[in-house]
């Protein structure tokens, strides 16, 4: 009896503790909300950064991260916009979907973006672009290339080279330069990108007369790629068509030379990192993949060339890639939009942002068509050298 | 063609049993599912990159190294994270072996990073003709290796003191602990056994597929138990027939075109297992003590 005694009160003791914590924390919440909200009135554009810094596409979202506080700095240095600092909130939702729509939100009610630069990917941008368009705010993706990400809605944008220019471009080039006849095509199922980006070769292969005699579908995650391969072995194709991310390209195309096959791989920017060239090693040699952007000394504009080398300096000398500059542009498409309409409020500064239109940037010629969508030239054609990157062609959209 | 698929299957199945192992044989003494099995595998993946990278070791070294750090690992967690807790509830050392499996997986992270990382070239790879199927010198020193560490397992377990001393505390824990044994002693060779057997698993894996990276414990973990599981958890032979199993028939199911539903796979054939044979493939019908 005495004990059960001791028990109520100590329990009931320890509910009004945490009753009275519960309350005091809340009430310092408000004071800190409040802070804030004084803190924006004081001169600054604040702009979100949507990426990953950790976990798969990490190496997406960091390269990005670079370009945008490169351009932030310029218009910093030059005087600001609009007599206002830009600043970026930063925030990592470490690769995955369910997280970037936290971090969406977050920097929407709890910062108070005007605009969110991001994901690099487009899988995530389809799950955060729905969150952007219902608060009002402009999302500007400076990665996602797959389908079915400005249809979300007006405030949607993104300063890319579409999948659904440079697959048919680069297809057409396999085929009239390089005489492929027969191709293998893997896609990752887990992977939005992938599996967009599969559709469209599939319809250009058609298109352009060519033989798909394999089909193989992996996971993005897969480490163990025997099976795939085995399968693929006997098909005498003139090449891979290898739509997903760089982790799974490298390793898969190890288990190729593991297995004895000589074929290279094709892909899109998902290819695009360190990690492929150095996980993949030699297996990656003679692979190649598109993307919107390449350093390239005999083709760049000025602009361009004074990039690059500011990219250089503040990062030890390695070459900027199409991320950083995409992320560069974007800041930049976004600034002067708000220039234009003189107003950092997301409903008019986006109604300037739709009228682009032969904008040079540091990437290239952005203009945006009637449907919003970016339209990009040219196509880069990047291939694995001895190792290293190298431009094998551009390819110039009409 | 099948019989090269299923070549890769059973190379897979492998790697699987030598895990599936660990799992086995702690939950025949101890009645104990060992979560952070997995995350030992992993430890001794990222130990024989080290010992290949750093001291510029050939494969046999480091393995042998990754092996006598995840006895260290393996005896250390039992005495500190389950010893303790033996005579609680069930559950206590269950989620005391979550929350290491988390805590060992976040370690990792922290200090190699979260992306995975090649695994260095050891050796020149080399592809071998037999007949209708092609084999790789990885695959063959995989085989080998898994066949040489199962063999030795079964010749320890069955003629050796200490192994003798396990069969009698899986077989009746309190009564061996009366007959003399020292079974604390018994516990730790079983996870200084397992945890070798699984660090072993490691370092194949990652030279077979040329990554690791800090969250490869969890998919394989949870095959390799459910290998076990399927075998007949607390058999030993029952752990090497479920990976060898397991492995061929994701390989054929990835082979058919089921790529997607590869991590499902392992878990349908549980089921169905389950369902017919209760006890597993090799599991002894349960006998209530009276």
């Amino acid at each position: 009896m005495k004990k059960s005694k001791i028990c109520l009160i100590l329990s009931a003791l320890m509910i009004t503790a945490l009753l009275l914590t519960g309350c005091g924390g809340s009430g310092e919440e408000k004071k800190q909300a409040e802070g804030e909200k004084a803190a924006t009135g004081g001169g600054t554009i604040k702009i979100g950064f949507l990426g990953a810094k950790t976990g798969g596409h990490a190496a997406y979202g960091v390269e990005t991260l670079k370009g945008i506080k490169m351009a932030v700095e310029d218009i910093n240095s030059a005087g600001g916009l609009l007599g206002k600092k830009i600043e970026i909130v930063e925030e990592d939702h470490g690769s995955k979907v369910s997280e970037g729509t936290t971090v969406t939100q977050k920097l929407i009610t709890r910062d108070k973006v005007v605009a969110i630069i991001g994901d690099p990917t487009t899988g995530i941008t389809k799950a955060a672009a729905p969150i952007a368009q219902q608060n009002k705010v402009v999302l500007l993706s400076a990665g996602a290339v797959g389908p079915g990400v400005v249809e979300i809605g007006d405030y949607i944008y993104r300063d890319v080279l579409l999948n659904s220019v440079g697959a048919p471009a680069v297809t057409k080039y396999l085929n009239e330069k390089l005489g492929w006849k027969k191709v293998v095509v893997v896609t990752s199922m887990n992977n939005d990108f992938s599996v967009g980006l599969t559709d469209l070769f599939k319809q250009a292969l058609i298109e352009n007369k060519m033989e798909i005699v394999g089909e193989q579908s992996i996971q993005d995650g897969d480490q163990n790629f025997a099976a795939q391969v085995t399968a693929i072995k006997d098909k005498k194709a003139d090449g891979i068509i290898f739509t997903g991310y760089y982790t799974e390209g490298a390793l898969f195309m190890k288990e190729v030379r593991k297995q004895g096959l000589k074929t290279v791989l094709v892909g899109g920017d998902g290819l695009m990192s360190d990690v492929f060239l150095k996980m993949g090693a030699e297996a990656v040699e003679g692979s190649m993949f598109f993307c919107g952007f390449a350093v390239d000394e005999t083709k760049s504009t000025d602009k361009t060339k004074k990039f690059i080398e500011a990219y250089k300096a503040g990062n030890n000398g390695v070459q900027p890639d199409y991320f950083s500059v995409q992320g560069y542009d974007a800041v930049m498409l976004i600034a002067d939009a708000i220039k234009a309409a003189n107003s950092d409020e997301p409903e008019k500064f986006r109604v300037e942002l739709a009228k682009t239109k032969n904008w040079e940037g540091v990437s290239g010629t952005i203009t945006f068509d009637e449907s919003r969508e970016p339209i990009k030239s040219p196509v880069y054609l990047l291939e694995v050298k001895e190792g290293k990157l190298a431009v094998k062609d551009t390819i110039e959209v009409k | 063609m099948l019989s090269q698929q299923i070549l890769n299957g059973i190379t897979l199945g492998a790697t699987y049993a030598l895990i599936a192992l660990g799992y086995t044989m702690v939950y025949g003494i101890i009645q104990l599912i060992n979560f952070a099995h997995g995350e030992i595998y992993m430890v001794g993946a990222f130990v024989g990159v080290f010992m290949i990278t750093v001291f510029q070791q050939g494969l046999v070294i480091s393995l042998a190294a990754a092996m006598l750090a995840c006895v260290i690992m393996g005896v250390t967690i039992e005495r500190f994270a389950y010893r303790p807790l033996r005579r609680s509830t069930r559950l206590a050392p269950l989620i005391s072996a979550i929350g290491l499996s988390i805590f060992l997986q976040t370690l990792m992270t922290k200090i190699k990073g979260p992306q995975p990382i090649p695994f260095p070239h050891v050796m020149e790879d080399a592809l071998y003709k037999l007949g209708p199927i092609e084999i790789s010198k990885v695959q063959i020193i995989i085989l080998v290796v898994a066949s040489l560490l199962m063999a030795g397992l079964h010749f320890i377990v069955k003629y050796v003191k200490i192994g003798k001393a396990m069969r009698a505390a899986s077989e009746d824990y309190d009564t061996s602990a009366l007959m003399g044994i020292n079974v604390n002693r018994v516990i730790s060779f079983t996870f200084a056994i397992g945890s070798s057997l699984a660090a072993a698993g490691g370092v194949l894996v990652g030279l077979y597929f040329n990554s690791v990276s800090p969250f490869m414990g969890v998919s394989a973990g949870l095959k390799a138990f459910c290998a076990a599981v399927l075998g007949g958890i607390g058999s030993i032979p029952g752990a090497m027939l479920g990976g060898l199993f397991i492995g061929v028939a994701e390989t054929l199911g990835i082979a058919g075109g089921f790529d997607t539903y590869k991590d499902a796979i392992a878990f349908t054939l549980l089921i169905i297992v389950l369902l017919f044979r209760p006890t597993g493939l090799l599991g002894r019908p349960i006998q209530k003590k009276v």
